[in-house]
């Protein structure tokens, strides 16, 4: 049984930390289309047009894997969490309902439109139908985020003969852990996404490439992401103090903070440190002290428990993996902030025209550079929100023990090994053809449809090849 | 308040069922074209027969995704127990699923089709035997104690799933090559229509096997099935079903091009209630019934007024984008 829990849990862990490569891009992706499709409308400027067709290819590429690594998770928890499903689907599997009827439906239903009908409907029906996939996606990192909440800070209902049963639908959705959940996803999926817009833009203005043409979608990106930036780490710092308040094992986990600090003082924060579980302590650690109340509870001698006071049996295990994933994506948070700072006082100055932005060389440097940095904060950030439950499945109701299949190791075993090759390939031939579909460019003299359409549509008559540009 | 629970099972078991028949219908011709696609002479009629599933086959698909969260809110215990004790058809059917996607998507782009080609329609493949294998395992019957699975995880390596299993691969590619009739012209419509007569007879056959067998698996049924008032409310079915075979038998060789994909689906939804009406009251059978695996009634209805509320809403639009992208399809390519 310990090695089907270990396997089911890596299972679960790869899948998961797969399959959120591929929605974090597709939801922000989804609302740069809608910004581009937008603008070429209001505007009638043509490049807007060819943004919105040379993006949707990167789009699709990825939305294709996203798909196929996220119908597994849909029936994950059935096939290695069956006691979990069963004691706690009364709420979890009802959000998930919700999410495949809110979001994936109307996600699918429309990205064909989207893909695929620029000819066959107007461009204000595509326009909508972009909306409608970049609804759907949102709204499916809403509905995900309301769930993994509820793991996190459990309410709105009560355990009766080992099953949780809803009494409030409000207090359980809007449990404590939700909103800020919700806002802290959606903001690195908004951030990951400007930094791989902005990113491959300005790769193309460093190989001189159409700089004119790329600076459009460059500038898109720095005028959302000045702002995303410093909200996703107020968002940040709310999540983290809802951790402290509602999960204050996996908060002290996360700092590698042992003792509780006694009234009056402040918690001492460690910058750096190797905590140590077996010992039940930092091997070593440089602190400053005082700062780790200020960060909690933003008060000076504010109470922050610390691991000591939960038995080694509750705490979370992979004390080094927690404290360092954390502080990448806390790094990260920052980087991209300095390097917004950096480009609004360029663009300020008047250095992004296509005459001058090429003799900015490290500035498109840090900008290319930036392109996995969303990604890496990302799993960061869930390898500390999910590790850091442990050892509970659902804080509090249920330990991740109980709540796994009992499986056959060597049956978990092969799944987990299918799914490593699977996803294998996956990246592979992703990294390779969105290469070759970067490598080729955008067509900048593609003709868009037209705005206003004379003739009424025919839906009916076939549509001739040389029409449909591809 | 035994009564209102009854009542929602059944509402939440009808619209299950919904969900499940647009599923089967939706992704069956998809997988069934996806099948088909192995006996594709050229990839300029791969191309086209690919071409019929480009804008709707992700859709199709999200009607799996949806029967699942659905499963899981509305019968929780019955989500965690059929999975759990279907656990290699249910993964061997998610990675034909994983490779299907990343098949299609990716060989528009690659130079060299064939290996992705093949990947598509073995998936395709794949996927419909571990669903058909994964029926006839739920027919067998789940053993289960206290809600926890205690089966073997190769139950379903039995000879009755893996009937069940060659009636649904035939089924899907019936419900292919009428789809091909609907959607293509020249050579591949008569092609079509070929496999569509051959795979009619085929399906029609291990239809009346599994018919004739599952009595004999699964007891519950056999009472049911031979005793009053059960038998006459199941008479329709099989007699809808016949009927729609021979009318389909008949369209074919008329040569009509929408009425074979009809009479089709009518068979598929006669086989789909007799399914229906022989399980209930269980939905796990030996093991669970449908009150005993549904969730709260608060969550039975606050499912019902969003998810149930929505399930129209969602018809529309998805008729809607079979609607923009009707018509034949001359030329390869996703763009029709």
């Amino acid at each position: 049984m310990a090695d089907t829990l270990l396997l089911a849990r890596s299972q679960f862990a790869l899948t998961a930390l797969f399959h959120i490569l591929w929605p974090v891009l597709t939801i922000g992706l989804s609302l740069f289309l809608v910004v581009n499709e937008t603008l070429w409308i209001r505007s009638r400027d043509p490049d807007y047009y060819r943004h919105a067709r040379f993006w949707s290819k990167l789009f699709i590429l990825n939305f294709g894997v996203g798909v196929a690594s996220g119908v597994p998770l849909e029936f994950e928890f059935g096939t290695n969490w069956a006691p979990f499903s069963a004691a706690m689907g009364d709420f979890f599997g009802n959000i998930l309902g919700f999410e495949g009827a809110m979001a994936f439906m109307l996600e699918a239903g429309f990205l064909g439109i989207m893909l695929f009908g620029w000819r066959r409907v107007a461009p204000k029906i595509h326009l909508f139908a972009t909306c409608m996939v970049a609804l759907g996606a949102s709204l499916s990192a809403f509905w995900i985020m309301v769930a993994n909440s509820w793991m996190q800070t459990p309410a709105g209902g009560v355990m009766q003969h080992g099953r949780f049963v809803v009494t409030s639908y409000t207090q359980a959705m809007f449990n404590p852990a939700a909103l800020w959940g919700v806002g802290h996803m959606w903001f690195a999926c908004l951030e990951t996404s400007l930094l791989v817009i902005g990113a491959l833009s300005a790769w193309y203005i460093h190989k001189n490439r159409h700089p004119e043409f790329f600076l459009k979608s460059l500038k898109i990106a720095i005028a959302a992401a000045v702002l995303v930036a410093p909200l996703q780490i107020f968002l940040g710092d709310g999540s983290g103090r809802v951790v402290f308040e509602q999960q204050p094992a996996k908060g002290a986990a996360v700092e590698g903070h042992w003792r509780t600090n006694p009234p009056g003082t402040g918690a001492p924060w460690a910058v750096v440190a190797w905590p140590d579980k077996a010992r039940q302590r930092n091997d070593w650690a440089i602190t400053i002290p005082g700062v780790l109340s200020l960060l909690a509870t933003h008060r000076l001698t504010g109470q922050v428990t610390g691991l000591k006071a939960f038995p080694p049996a509750d705490q979370p295990p992979a004390l080094p993996l927690l404290f360092y994933a954390f502080r990448l994506m806390v790094a990260i948070g920052f980087y991209v902030l300095a390097l917004m700072l950096w480009s609004v006082w360029l663009w300020y100055r008047g250095e992004l025209t296509a005459e001058r932005v090429g003799r900015h060389r490290r500035w498109l440097l840090a900008w290319i550079g930036a392109l996995p940095l969303g990604y890496l904060a990302v799993e960061s950030g869930w390898i500390v929100r999910e590790v850091g439950r442990q050892p509970w499945i659902v804080n509090g109701l249920m330990r991740t023990a109980a709540g796994v299949s009992a499986l056959p190791p060597g049956t978990v075993l092969a799944s987990l090994i299918g799914y490593a090759l699977l996803y294998t390939l996956l990246l592979t031939a992703f990294l390779v053809f969105a290469r070759r579909t970067l490598r080729k460019g955008p067509d900048v003299t593609a003709e868009p449809p037209p705005l206003k359409p004379a003739a009424p549509l025919q839906v009916n008559a076939p549509v001739p090849h040389a029409l449909e540009d591809d | 308040m035994e009564q209102v629970i009854g009542l929602l099972a059944d509402i939440w078991f009808v619209l299950l069922g919904v969900i499940l028949a647009l599923y089967v219908v939706l992704d069956g011709f998809t997988l069934g074209v996806g099948m088909l696609t192995l006996f594709s002479p050229t990839e300029e009629r791969r191309g086209i027969l690919m071409g019929t599933l480009g804008s709707v086959w992700d859709a199709n698909e999200t009607w799996l995704v949806l029967l699942g969260g659905a499963l899981f809110g509305a019968f929780p215990a019955a989500y965690a127990l059929l999975l759990h004790a279907l656990y290699i058809p249910v993964i061997i059917m998610l990675f034909g699923m994983i490779l299907r996607a990343a098949a299609f998507e990716f060989r528009e782009h690659a130079e060299a089709k064939r290996f992705w080609n093949l990947a598509f329609a073995m998936a395709s493949l794949v996927i419909a035997l571990a669903q058909g294998v994964a029926l006839g395992t739920v027919l067998q019957g789940i053993p289960s104690v206290d809600g926890a699975y205690v089966g073997s995880v190769f139950d379903w390596a039995r000879p009755f799933p893996l009937l069940v299993a060659l009636g649904v691969v035939c089924g899907y590619g019936l419900l292919g090559a009428v789809y091909l009739i609907l959607r293509t012209e020249g050579i591949i419509q008569t092609r079509a229509r070929f496999a569509a007569r051959l795979l009619a007879w085929l399906t029609f056959a291990v239809a009346v096997a599994v018919t004739v067998w599952t009595p004999f698996i699964y007891p519950q049924v056999a009472t049911k099935w031979f005793s009053l008032p059960g038998f006459f409310l199941i008479l329709p079915l099989p007699v809808a079903g016949f009927a729609a075979f021979l009318l389909l038998l008949r369209a074919l060789a008329r040569g009509h091009e929408a009425a074979p994909f009809v009479w089709t689906v009518v068979i598929f939804l006669a086989s789909f209630g007799g399914l229906a009406v022989s399980l209930h009251p269980y939905i796990v059978p030996p093991s669970l019934t449908l009150t005993q695996a549904a969730a709260s009634p608060a969550t039975l209805i606050f499912m019902l007024t969003g998810i149930g509320m929505l399930l129209p809403v969602m018809m529309i639009y998805n008729g809607y984008q079979y609607l923009v992208f009707r018509g034949k399809v001359t030329v390869p390519g996703y763009h029709h």
